[in-house]
Formats: structure tokens, C-alpha cells, sequence
């Protein structure tokens, strides 16, 4: 719809190239600006489970760099990415330079099994919801500043300590208040809190099994065969907007670097890692909450953990879906993390489950898990537990809150208590409820919201590197983004960025950009470009027609304003296009292709026009512009070879452009691939024009077609003269008047029509709508004989070749 | 056709010609690279020489046509043809890093704690002459072993279904290329006017990894390449049916005027793509008769379907599309591919593959013996093979009677018989775990180019240029291997 609604606007060419390389990168983005860079995310995505990530992030940068050689640059830069290019001054080095500028997504190569959009993404927030979801984020906000003023009752506080408060509740069983507490101290495993809920080792294909019991932290525990995991029985299922803390103690192997301590979700990647986990990852701690990893999460990295001991490892969050609220700690205490991924805006549940998967130790579906480890004692609350609750579980009271002798706590102690006694205040727990009902509100209003794949720069931009024979895994030397010596200088003002190669590109001096594009207005107007070679400008690309006329148009595009309509007007209403296309034989001889344009173009119309045009003709068309894609006729059956199911629509999705029409690159429309449309698994600039016996079938007997037929052959027949009727379709579907000969021939063709029609009626049964209200046979059968008529007329030359 | 030929390019140029004629014309592919002109000037006046490469050919052809069973998913070497004993001592014991040397894993078990290695469920047998070794899942094609020249010693480079079956049918792993069909169709165009000259036959009593109509595309050469899809039921071929009443001869009056009309057009405008056009209108025409000829199975005698199974008698199962194959064949179509899913064994693969020979093995070796029976086989190549093999260490928990095999690239069987090709040979050969190649190794560019050559196609020289740059199949690889050939 960005890209419709730009061309039906004019928007400049350098603008609306700019804002789609780039648009996240402009100023202060607007919304439509970032919309347009999901021009770069148009790529292929692959959802195979297994696959290497890496390899098809990689494939992704790749096709952005061969996109825009072919759209933009008629360079075929992918020649240059295993070696340097055989015929253009372009290296590998090149190639990886500019590959550098499309490197920093925070993408993954596998992307979710439930179709989760591939990050990163934009909300297209509807206004009605983005008004309510305005008014909860301004409620929250209120709230949360309401909590942080609020002071405590330094009396009621004072009394607390003086009645030996820090005591009774630092010295309490925090894991009475838990919602599961499983010691692991015998089999099966329970949780002490809810016995219903019992732990079992699970593994895919595997029966389950009761886990080992060994020598715990606290009499028993259990060890990890880093295959099977521990399953709580469905315990610590949250949402983004609920305040839970999990804990465990954990004894890790020695030379142990990866694998899964506890989480919350389905496989690894599979699922992008929807829900949330506490990992080894690099031989250091990672926390992760996601909905679409790595973008759509919060991603910390913590240290290094100590091995072949007991230690204690606690996440608590606060329902803030910031990395600010989610934290870690290690023996008691708070460490520091790195954020790598701080945009957590869909929720970390599987939104069409009915069944979450719940808390699992150890280890994960398809992911590595922590073999020959050990744990015990898992803890899970349903709230963000103050520091000294942590420290209390993992070193009991060993900094002297228990003391009688107030005077003895240091002010730091103090400053502790106190935040911890607020924290117990029946206001802050009420307060507390209220920004959770207020988050719990706005996390479903915006889990429904639609989302749209975009560009987003990484805060550190990833280092790229020559990749040695193209293979993903092979580093060569690190390389920056830089364009190639033998194309115009990057001007030093230009940020080294997306913005600054759309700049860069776009820029007058150029010389490239404007005559790529003109050309290529110039091949859809005239069939072929003034460069044959549309796609490729470099030494085997063919030379221009007429080099003074491409340099020219180039020129004035450029001085126009980049301005598409003003260009293609030029162009349609030169004296050039309006030649008749009539040749000469002796033309004909001496210039079959017409290169030299001593007449008007021909050409067969397009896969989408050759259905759009019997559809214009036939008044079935449904002009409506934008909206989500449609599902016109499609043979039964044919998504069946990767188990999907083809529903047409009913009714106006049958007759819409067919622009609009679904696409499913693995199974493309038939229709329109028939007739040489490119599946779109990559860029494509220039189709190749055939003629095939199935493009006969499609026009003959496919329904969008049939159907044409048949609603212009009911118009033919209301005219009293047939002549009329014949020559109103025919000028309908061809553009010209026919002449008088065309006219008896298919005049005849009605008569025989009729005729045969008349001896055996069964015969028309397939060319009329059954819902049709007439029941006088004569005038069925002359609608019938029209609709063959017009189908003849649908499947002629004149109807499916611009002359 | 000559003379139509000479007709044509009397009005066109030939590089219009060369991009715009349909099928049966393929031939001409070649025109501009063998530096000959359009009707045999070539170089030299070697007559051989000549009618070779106005059929499109490089050599003599062995293989007129070709019969692809793909098996879809990546069928276990372990368990079906290459045999080793060794595993049984080594049975639950982790694959030993020397063996391993660190080569890459799926996602799938990369994190898998352990790998043990699993020992076929099956036993093994030695067949035919030959002697070649076959597991009991096969005892159909255990007797026409003698027919058959096994590849131990297949690997391919992808790790993953997509772009191993898309490496393996187009030469590339990425999406785009052609398919080898096309590859086919475009070289050597077709022998039968009135049928496609690739077709696909999918396989509807089978579930798996999914499949792509890319697999079977034209990539970037022109359309009238792409395999053609024969789905059983009542419209075999996409729109195949006219309007319901509509007859044949309704059909050929209505495509008389058609033509009249066409003509009127032609007189002004003198492009000769409005009678190629037309042409491809009568080769429609010709289809709606001859697709449901060939497809319509009614006149097998029971014996064919007794050799083919039961399931032959049900249209559009993998037996049933074999022997559509063969009456494909028999009307000299030029490449014929069935493609059958489910050997993505995982998990559970002992019952799961010992189901899926049950569906496939009795029709295969019944395609290879009816062809043979039909004096076919000498110039039909049949290939059977899947896009990778399975790994000997087991995916998931490895227990006394069950275990899964994961994707395993480095090494894998195939099989191919008839026209051109040793007859009861094992070619290459794979470690004591069927994990590394040990001799004689061949890459799916390789058999690639071998499937070319006997076509009579040199794979370096069939190439198509676009944006930019002059593809082949086989990309720039590829070696015939000359040791499987007779």
C-alpha cells in the first residue's frame, strides 16, 4: 500500500528510493518513512528447522546487496561476491563493503515456526488503538510516578525496626510464599506449593522419565543428562506484564560454554524463543524475554558463573518489559549485564496455545542443554523479589538484620530496610496491582496489533567481513561501508550508513541511478529498454540504442524533480510511442525488434495485465485501491505439496487487480506465472515474454476467463445489432474498432455458434452462470454463442498484444 | 518440421527467433554458442556433427528420455543399501571424533549431549550377480539389483531440506536457478508435440518436507520450460477442461475461427509470433486429447498393475504415478520426475521407513523391469535418490528397537539404470560408518553432469545468460563420471 499510494502521489524518485533504503535512518522518522524500508525485508525467509542461522542471515544481506546492484545500479554486483567480478570493475571487496551497510538487523536467519513476523518489525497501530493504547501508557506512567513520590510513614517505619521487623521478615521462609517451590529431594518431584503440579524429564520422541536423583545442595538434587528436560508440570507460565522472579541452584560442569539452565517456551530458535530463559551462552550468563528473538526481546548478557559448584541463580522481573526490570543474581546479589536487545512490544506467550508450555530445566527441544549438571531447590514467585529476599534465599541472613541493636545497622543497611519496608506498605502492594492491571491491558491491546517487517540499525553496527568464496563461515578481512573506486566518490559529508548510500545513489552526479531507471520506465512503456540489458549496465550488458537519447531523458529526470508521472507522460505522448506499429515488410526485414523505433512498440501485455484487461473489459473488475492481498480462482489442491490449502475468496477478492492477488513464492499463482510473471524469489527486473500451450489453456478455460466471457457476451447479446455488440467487446478488449472483416468473420462464428448450440444445448451448460434468470432456450443459447465470441476475441492476438 | 523451421526464419530474425519460439524448437538453444547459424551452417562438415547439434547435442545421446524418482526427505543409506557391519560392534557407542573430524551439524542435534551410533534395524543380504548388498526393506528392488548401478558415494553440500533438494534439482541452494527439467527441455526441446516434455508427478499417499514448485521451475528461463505438473483427477493439467459441454470438436471450430481471426492480424502487422502463437493454441488443443489419453489408465492389463501393486490402481499414489510414467515415457516425453515425501526420518525410523519402502519399492523395481520388458530401458535412464543421506549416530534417545537418523550430507546412495549406465555396478564407497567418503567421491554437480552427458549435452556448454552472467547447471563444477558409464 506505501508503494502504491507513492506512485499514485508522484513522490519523487531520489525521495522514494531514499525513504526506502533508508527511511528509519531520516530525522525523526515518521511512521510512513520507516514503513517504507520494509522494501529491504522482502526477501525470502527460511523456517526450516536446523537450518544454520548464520548461513541464511548472511543469504538475507546478500540478496539486499544483489537488489541493489539489479534495481538501482544495473550492476550485477553478486558476480563479485565469491571472487572479484570477471568483467566490471567491481572486487570482492567491493561487494563486501557494501554488503556492510544492510548487516546491522538484529535479524534471524531461521525465522518462527507460528509465523511470528520476522523482526525487526513495526506496529501499524490502527488510531483507535493507538489512542487507547496512549491513554493505558499515560495511566502507567502516572502510576509509576505516583509509586516513585510516594514517601513512606517514617513513624510507621521507625516502628517497624523498633519492634524488630527486619528480623521476623528476613529471617522467614520466603519459600512458603512462592507458587512453586520444588526441593527435588525425592521422587516423584512435586511442588511443595501445589502438589498437583509434579516434574517429569521430557525429551522429543523420548518417554518421559524420572529424573536422577543425587547429592543436592540441600540433601538431594538432580543431575542433567543435557538431553532431557525437567518439566514443572506447567508452573511459571507469565506474560510480559506480570512481575515473576525464578531461581535455582545450579552446579555447572567444568567445560560447559552452552546450554539452557531454565526456560520458559517451546525448542530454541524454532520458535525464535518465544517466552524466556536463563542460558549459558559464550561460557557467560544470558537472560531472555522474548516474543521474536533477537529484536522483538530483551537480551542481557551477565559473567561468567564459577563450575564443578553450588551456586545460586535467580531472574527477577518486574513486569516492565524493559531490560531495566528484568535482573539478575548470582549467589544473592545483583550483578551487571549487558543489554543487547532492549525492544520487548509483543508478548512472550503463545498467543493460539491452549496449553503454554510451562518452566523446564536443563535443557530444550532441539538446543543444548546442560549435560551433567546438576540442580536444586527451584523457586518460582509470582512477584519481583526485593534484593534482600534473593540474598536471604541464597545466603540466608548473614549481614546482620536480625540484630536487636538498631544502632548497629549501617546507613546503607538502613536505606535497604527501607525500601524493602515501603515495599510491604499495603499502598505500594495496591499501586503495584494497579500498573500490573494497567500493563496486562496494554499488552493484549497491542498483541493484536499488525505488525510489518522493517529496517532497524543495531546501537553497534556488526562487523562485516570479506567472505571468502561467498561461504558464510569463512572470514576473510574486516571491511567497512565504502561504494567501489570505479563508481563516483563518497562524499565525505555522507554518513557511512544506509542514508548516506541512498544519498550517495541518488545524487545528481550520479551516473548511474537516473538511467537505470529511465531505462527501465522505457522497457515497460516500449518492451525492451534503450539497454537491452535492463538488469546489467556493466561490459556484458548491451550498449544503448540511442546513448544520447538515455543520457538525455536521464538528465531531464533528474532536473524534473525525479518526477515518475512527468517521465512517463513524456514518454507516451512522444511522437515516437505514437507511431503506429503497422510495420512495412521492408522494415520488418531490416529491423525486425524494432531497435531503431521507426514505429510504434508491440508487445504481449504482461501476466497481470492479461487478466486485469478481460477483467476492465468484462466490468468484472473491482477497482479498489490498497488492502490486504486476495485470493482469486486457483485450481484445487495445487499448495497441497508443502501442506498448505488454497481458500479462494468470494465475491469482490475474485476481481481485484491482480497486483493484489496472494503470493506464496514457494507455489505461485498459477495464472500469472503461466504468463512469465518471476516467482519473486529474488530481484527481477526484466521478464522474458513466451508463448506456451499453457498459456492457451489459461485463456481458453481458466474461470477468471470463462467468467469474463461469459459477463461480455451477456452485454453483446443486449445489443439489437450483433455487429454492435461484437465490435463494443472487441474494442473493449483490444483497444481498436474491429474491421469490417473481423467483424463477419466472428459474426459467422455466431451464427455456427448458435446453431451448434441450438441442436444440442447441453453443450452451453459450461459457458452460462447457473444463477442466470432466463429460461427461454433461444435466448441461452444466443448468450452462449456471444460468450464464445468473446472468449474468441479474449484469446486473439489483438486482445493480448499492444500494437 | 524443417520446412516450418525454414518457413519461420525466413520472417524473423534468428535472435528473435532464438527467444520467442516454443516448445520443440528447444534445439536451438545452442545456436548461439556453437557458433553455428540457425539451420546446420556449422563449422566443419562433419555430417554426424550436424544433425547433433541441431538436435541441441554435444555427443551422441545414450538416454532419449529420463525417469527421476526423487525421494523426498533423504532416504537412509544405513538401512537400505549401504551395509555395515561394523556399526553392530559400535551400536550405542558415541561416533568417535576421528570420524566426526568436526564437520558441521543441523540444528537439529548440534546440541545434542550425546551422538551414539545407531546399527541398522535391518538385515542385509547380498543379490543378483552382482552381488550387491540390500536391506530387507527392499525386496522388490532386490531383485533387479543386476539392473542397477549404485552410487555409495553421493554428497552434497547443504545440510537442510530446502536448499539440498533446491541445490540438487537446480544446481544452486538459493531459489532462482532453473530446474534440471528445464535445463532438458531447454536444450533438447521435445519429441512429442502434443505432450509437455517435462512432467512431475507428486506423489499423494505420502506427507513430508514440502515441496516447491520451484523444484520443477523454469528459474530464469523461459516459461515453456517449467515441468508441467500431471495431478491425478479430473484435470490432470491446470485448465485442461473446457467449459462443461463442450467438446473437443465445439473446441476445434471455435479454435478455426480463432485462427481466422489471427490471420486478419497477421495480414497487417506481419509478426510472425501470431502463427507461433496459433501454433501453441493447436498444441493445447492436441493436449486436451493426449493428457487424458495417456493419463487415463483404464487400458493396463491387470497383470502391469499386479506388477506395480495395488496401490497402481489408485491414481496419483507413487505406484500408480510410476506407472503413468512409463506410458509418459512410451510417448517419448522427454523427463519425467515423481517426487515422493516421508523419508525425513528423525524419529521412529524404524516403522517409518519400513512404510515407506512398502509404498514405493515394489512400483519402482516394477518401473525399471517394465521398461526393460518394453525394450525401453536401453535408451531410458531411471535415477533414484533422495537430496542427502542420514547420519549413523542416532537423533534423539537411542533405544534396543528405535532411533532417528538426522540429515547427513557427506555421504548417501542413489541409484541409476538403463540407457548409458553400468548395469549391476557399486561405484565409491563410504567409511566403516557410512560417514565419509573413502573412494571415488561424487558431488551432486557431478551426477548432474553425468545426467546431462547422457543426454548427449556437454554441461559446460548449455548455458543461458542472464543479468549478466552465463549460468549453467552446474554452476562451475561439475565432472561426468566416466567410471559408471558403458
Amino acid at each position: 500500500d506505501w508503494v502504491i499510494k507513492a506512485f499514485n502521489d508522484n513522490m519523487p524518485y531520489d525521495q522514494f528510493v531514499t525513504w526506502q533504503m533508508a527511511g528509519d535512518l531520516l530525522p525523526n522518522p515518521t511512521r510512513e518513512q520507516i514503513l517504507a524500508t520494509g522494501f529491504n525485508r522482502n526477501h525470502s525467509q527460511n523456517m526450516e528447522g536446523g537450518i544454520v542461522n548464520e548461513e541464511y542471515r548472511v543469504e538475507y544481506v546478500a540478496d539486499r546487496v544483489n537488489t541493489l546492484g539489479a534495481a538501482f545500479l544495473g550492476l550485477t554486483l553478486e558476480c563479485a561476491r565469491c571472487h572479484d567480478h570477471k568483467y566490471d570493475p567491481i572486487s570482492q571487496k567491493d561487494y563486501y563493503q557494501f554488503f556492510s551497510f544492510f548487516n546491522n538487523v538484529q535479524e534471524s536467519g531461521q525465522i518462527s515456526w507460528d509465523n511470528a513476523m520476522p523482526v525487526p518489525t513495526l506496529l501499524l497501530t490502527e488510531e483507535d488503538v493507538q489512542s487507547r493504547l496512549d491513554y493505558l501508557n499515560q495511566d502507567i506512567a502516572a502510576a509509576l510516578a505516583s509509586m516513585k513520590e510516594r514517601t513512606i510513614d517514617e513513624a510507621a517505619f521507625e516502628q517497624w525496626l523498633a519492634d524488630g521487623g527486619p528480623k521476623k521478615k528476613l529471617t522467614r521462609d520466603i519459600r512458603s510464599e512462592a507458587i512453586g517451590w520444588f526441593p527435588l529431594d525425592k521422587l516423584p518431584v512435586r511442588n511443595r506449593r501445589n502438589p498437583r503440579q509434579s516434574g517429569i524429564m521430557k525429551q522429543q520422541f523420548t518417554p518421559d522419565a524420572q529424573p536422577d536423583l543425587v547429592a543436592g545442595k540441600d540433601k538431594k538434587g538432580i543431575l542433567l543428562n543435557g538431553d532431557a528436560w525437567l518439566d514443572l508440570g506447567g508452573v511459571g507460565v507469565f506474560d510480559r506484564s506480570m512481575p515473576f522472579s525464578i531461581g535455582l541452584w545450579i552446579n555447572l560442569p567444568e567445560d560447559m560454554t552452552d546450554g539452557v539452565i531454565f526456560h520458559k517456551g517451546d525448542g530454541a530458535i524454532i520458535f525464535n524463543f518465544r517466552g524466556y530463559h536463563l542460558a549459558l551462552k559464550d561460557n557467560r550468563l544470558q537472560m531472555m524475554m522474548a516474543h521474536s528473538a533477537p529484536y522483538n526481546a530483551i537480551i542481557e548478557m551477565g559473567p561468567e558463573v564459577a563450575r564443578e559448584q553450588w551456586v545460586h541463580l535467580m531472574m527477577t522481573y518486574d513486569g516492565s518489559s524493559t531490560a531495566k526490570g528484568l535482573q539478575l543474581y548470582l549467589n544473592g546479589k545483583e550483578v551487571p549485564t549487558r543489554i543487547e536487545s532492549d525492544h520487548l512490544y509483543k508478548d512472550i506467550l503463545f498467543p493460539e496455545r491452549d496449553k503454554q508450555p510451562g518452566l523446564q530445566i536443563g535443557a530444550r527441544w532441539r538446543g543444548q542443554g546442560i549435560k551433567g549438571g546438576k540442580v536444586d531447590d527451584i523457586l518460582v514467585f509470582d512477584r519481583c523479589l526485593h534484593p534482600l529476599d534473593v540474598q536471604q534465599l541464597a545466603i540466608g541472613n548473614q549481614q546482620g538484620f536480625d540484630t536487636e541493636d538498631l544502632q548497629a545497622l549501617s546507613s546503607s543497611q538502613k536505606q535497604q530496610l527501607r525500601s524493602y519496608y515501603a515495599m510491604t506498605e499495603t499502598g505500594h502492594q495496591r499501586e503495584l496491582k494497579q500498573i500490573q492491571k494497567l500493563r496486562a491491558k496494554q499488552n493484549s491491546t497491542a498483541d493484536s496489533i499488525e505488525e510489518v517487517m522493517v529496517m532497524a540499525e543495531m546501537d553497534h553496527p556488526r562487523q562485516a567481513y570479506i567472505l571468502e568464496r561467498g561461504q558464510y563461515d569463512a572470514y576473510g578481512d574486516s571491511v567497512f561501508p565504502a561504494t567501489p573506486a570505479s563508481l563516483p566518490a563518497f562524499s565525505q559529508d555522507l554518513p557511512r550508513n544506509r542514508l548516506g548510500l541512498a544519498q550517495w545513489m541518488t545524487s545528481p552526479e550520479h551516473p548511474l541511478t537516473a538511467r537505470v531507471t529511465v531505462n527501465r520506465y522505457w522497457q515497460m512503456i516500449w518492451g525492451k529498454g534503450l539497454v537491452k540489458s535492463s538488469d546489467d549496465f556493466g561490459n556484458q550488458g548491451d550498449l544503448p540504442s540511442h546513448p544520447e537519447l538515455l543520457d538525455w531523458l536521464a538528465a531531464d529526470f533528474i532536473e524534473s524533480g525525479w518526477d515518475i508521472k512527468a517521465l512517463i507522460r513524456m514518454m507516451v505522448l512522444s511522437k515516437t510511442y505514437r507511431q503506429s506499429s503497422i510495420p512495412s515488410s521492408e522494415l520488418m526485414e531490416l529491423d525486425p525488434e524494432n531497435r531503431m523505433l521507426a514505429r510504434g512498440p508491440s508487445g504481449r501485455l504482461s501476466a497481470e495485465m492479461v487478466r486485469d484487461q478481460a477483467l476492465a473489459a468484462s466490468a468484472l473488475l473491482v477497482p479498489t485501491i490498497g488492502g490486504p492481498s486476495v485470493k482469486p480462482y486457483q485450481p484445487a489442491g495445487l499448495w497441497r505439496v508443502n501442506g498448505g490449502k488454497y481458500e479462494a475468496d468470494s465475491g469482490e477478492g475474485l476481481y481485484r487487480r491482480s497486483l493484489y492477488t496472494f503470493w506464496k513464492r514457494t507455489i505461485p499463482n498459477p495464472t500469472q506465472r503461466t504468463f512469465d510473471a518471476p516467482t519473486r524469489s529474488r530481484c527481477s527486473v526484466r521478464r522474458e515474454e513466451t508463448s506456451t500451450p499453457l498459456q492457451a489453456l489459461v485463456l481458453l478455460n481458466d474461470p477468471t476467463f470463462t467468467e469474463a466471457a461469459y459477463q461480455m457476451g451477456l452485454a453483446m447479446n443486449k445489443y439489437a445489432n450483433l455487429s454492435e455488440g461484437i465490435q463494443q467487446c472487441f474494442r473493449l478488449l483490444s483497444g481498436r474498432k474491429a474491421s469490417q472483416k473481423e467483424i463477419e468473420l466472428l459474426t459467422e462464428q455466431h451464427a455456427f455458434e448458435w446453431e451448434a448450440f441450438s441442436q444440442d444445448p447441453g453443450r452451453k451448460n459450461g459457458w452460462l452462470a447457473s444463477d442466470l434468470a432466463v429460461s427461454d432456450t433461444a435466448e441461452l443459447n444466443r448468450i452462449a454463442a456471444c460468450t464464445v465470441i468473446a472468449s474468441t476475441i479474449m484469446n486473439s492476438d489483438a486482445s493480448l498484444v499492444k500494437r | 518440421m524443417q520446412e516450418e523451421l525454414f518457413n519461420i526464419q525466413r520472417q524473423i530474425s534468428r535472435r528473435r527467433f532464438l527467444t520467442r519460439t516454443s516448445m520443440g524448437l528447444g534445439a536451438l538453444a545452442f545456436g548461439g554458442l556453437t557458433g553455428s547459424t540457425l539451420m546446420g551452417q556449422h563449422p566443419g562438415s562433419d555430417p554426424m556433427g550436424k544433425i547433433l547439434a541441431d538436435r541441441g547435442l554435444h555427443f551422441p545421446p545414450k538416454a532419449k528420455r529420463v525417469v527421476y524418482l526423487f525421494q523426498s526427505g533423504g532416504p537412509s543409506q544405513i538401512d537400505l543399501f549401504d551395509y555395515k557391519p561394523v556399526l553392530e560392534k559400535m551400536h550405542g557407542k558415541d561416533l568417535p571424533d576421528s570420524v566426526r573430524k568436526g564437520q558441521r551439524l543441523t540444528g537439529m542435534s548440534a546440541g545434542q549431549s550425546s551422538i551414539p551410533v545407531a546399527a541398522s534395524y535391518f538385515s542385509f543380504k547380498q543379490y543378483g550377480q552382482s552381488g550387491a548388498w540390500v536391506s530387507e526393506l527392499m525386496p522388490y528392488t532386490a531383485e533387479i539389483v543386476d539392473e542397477l548401478c549404485f552410487i555409495k558415494s553421493m554428497h552434497t553440500e547443504a545440510i537442510n531440506h530446502d536448499p539440498a533438494i533446491t541445490f540438487f534439482q537446480s544446481g544452486n541452494q538459493q531459489a532462482g536457478r532453473p530446474s534440471i527439467g528445464a535445463w532438458v527441455s531447454y536444450g533438447l526441446g521435445s519429441d512429442n508435440e502434443n505432450l509437455p516434455t517435462f512432467i512431475v508427478l507428486v506423489s499423494k499417499n505420502a506427507g513430508g518436507q514440502p515441496l516447491y514448485a520451484r523444484l520443477w521451475g523454469n528459474g530464469f528461463l523461459p516459461s515453456r520450460h517449467q515441468g508441467v505438473q500431471f495431478r491425478s483427477g479430473k484435470d490432470p493439467v491446470l485448465f485442461l477442461n473446457n467449459p462443461d459441454g463442450y467438446d473437443a470438436a465445439d473446441r476445434k471450430s471455435m479454435l478455426g475461427y480463432l485462427k481466422q481471426l489471427n490471420a486478419l492480424q497477421q495480414d497487417t502487422y506481419l509478426d510472425p509470433e501470431i502463427e507461433n502463437r496459433m501454433a501453441q493454441y493447436e498444441m493445447a488443443y492436441r493436449m486436451q486429447a493426449s493428457v487424458p489419453e495417456v493419463t487415463d489408465m483404464k487400458d493396463e492389463p491387470d497383470w502391469v498393475y499386479d506388477m506395480y501393486g495395488p496401490d497402481s490402481r489408485d491414481p496419483g499414489t507413487y505406484a500408480a504415478n510410476c506407472l503413468l510414467a512409463r506410458r509418459l515415457l512410451e510417448r517419448d516425453v522427454k523427463f519425467v520426475q515423481l517426487y515422493h515425501q516421508g523419508w525425513d526420518q528423525h524419529n521412529f525410523l524404524p516403522g517409518a521407513i519400513r512404510n515407506q519402502c512398502k509404498k514405493t519399492d515394489q512400483a519402482t523395481a516394477a518401473l525399471v523391469k517394465d521398461l526393460k520388458q518394453r525394450g525401453m530401458l536401453e535408451d531410458t535412464l531411471v535415477i533414484w535418490g533422495g537430496e542427502f543421506g542420514r547420519t549413523v549416530y542416532s537423533q534423539g534417545k537411542l533405544t534396543k528397537d528405535n532411533y532417528g537418523r538426522d540429515h547427513h550430507p557427506r555421504c548417501f546412495t542413489m541409484w541409476m539404470a538403463g540407457a548409458g549406465v553400468k548395469a549391476g555396478m557399486s561405484f565409491g564407497e563410504t567409511d566403516d560408518f557410512s560417514y565419509n567418503i573413502i573412494k571415488d567421491p561424487v558431488h551432486v554437480h557431478d551426477f548432474q553432469a553425468t545426467l546431462m552427458h547422457l543426454m548427449g549435452v556437454d554441461h559446460e556448454r548449455l548455458t543461458f545468460k542472464h543479468q549478466g552472467r552465463r549460468y549453467r547447471l552446474t554452476d562451475v563444477h561439475g565432472h561426468v563420471v566416466k567410471d559408471i558409464l558403458t
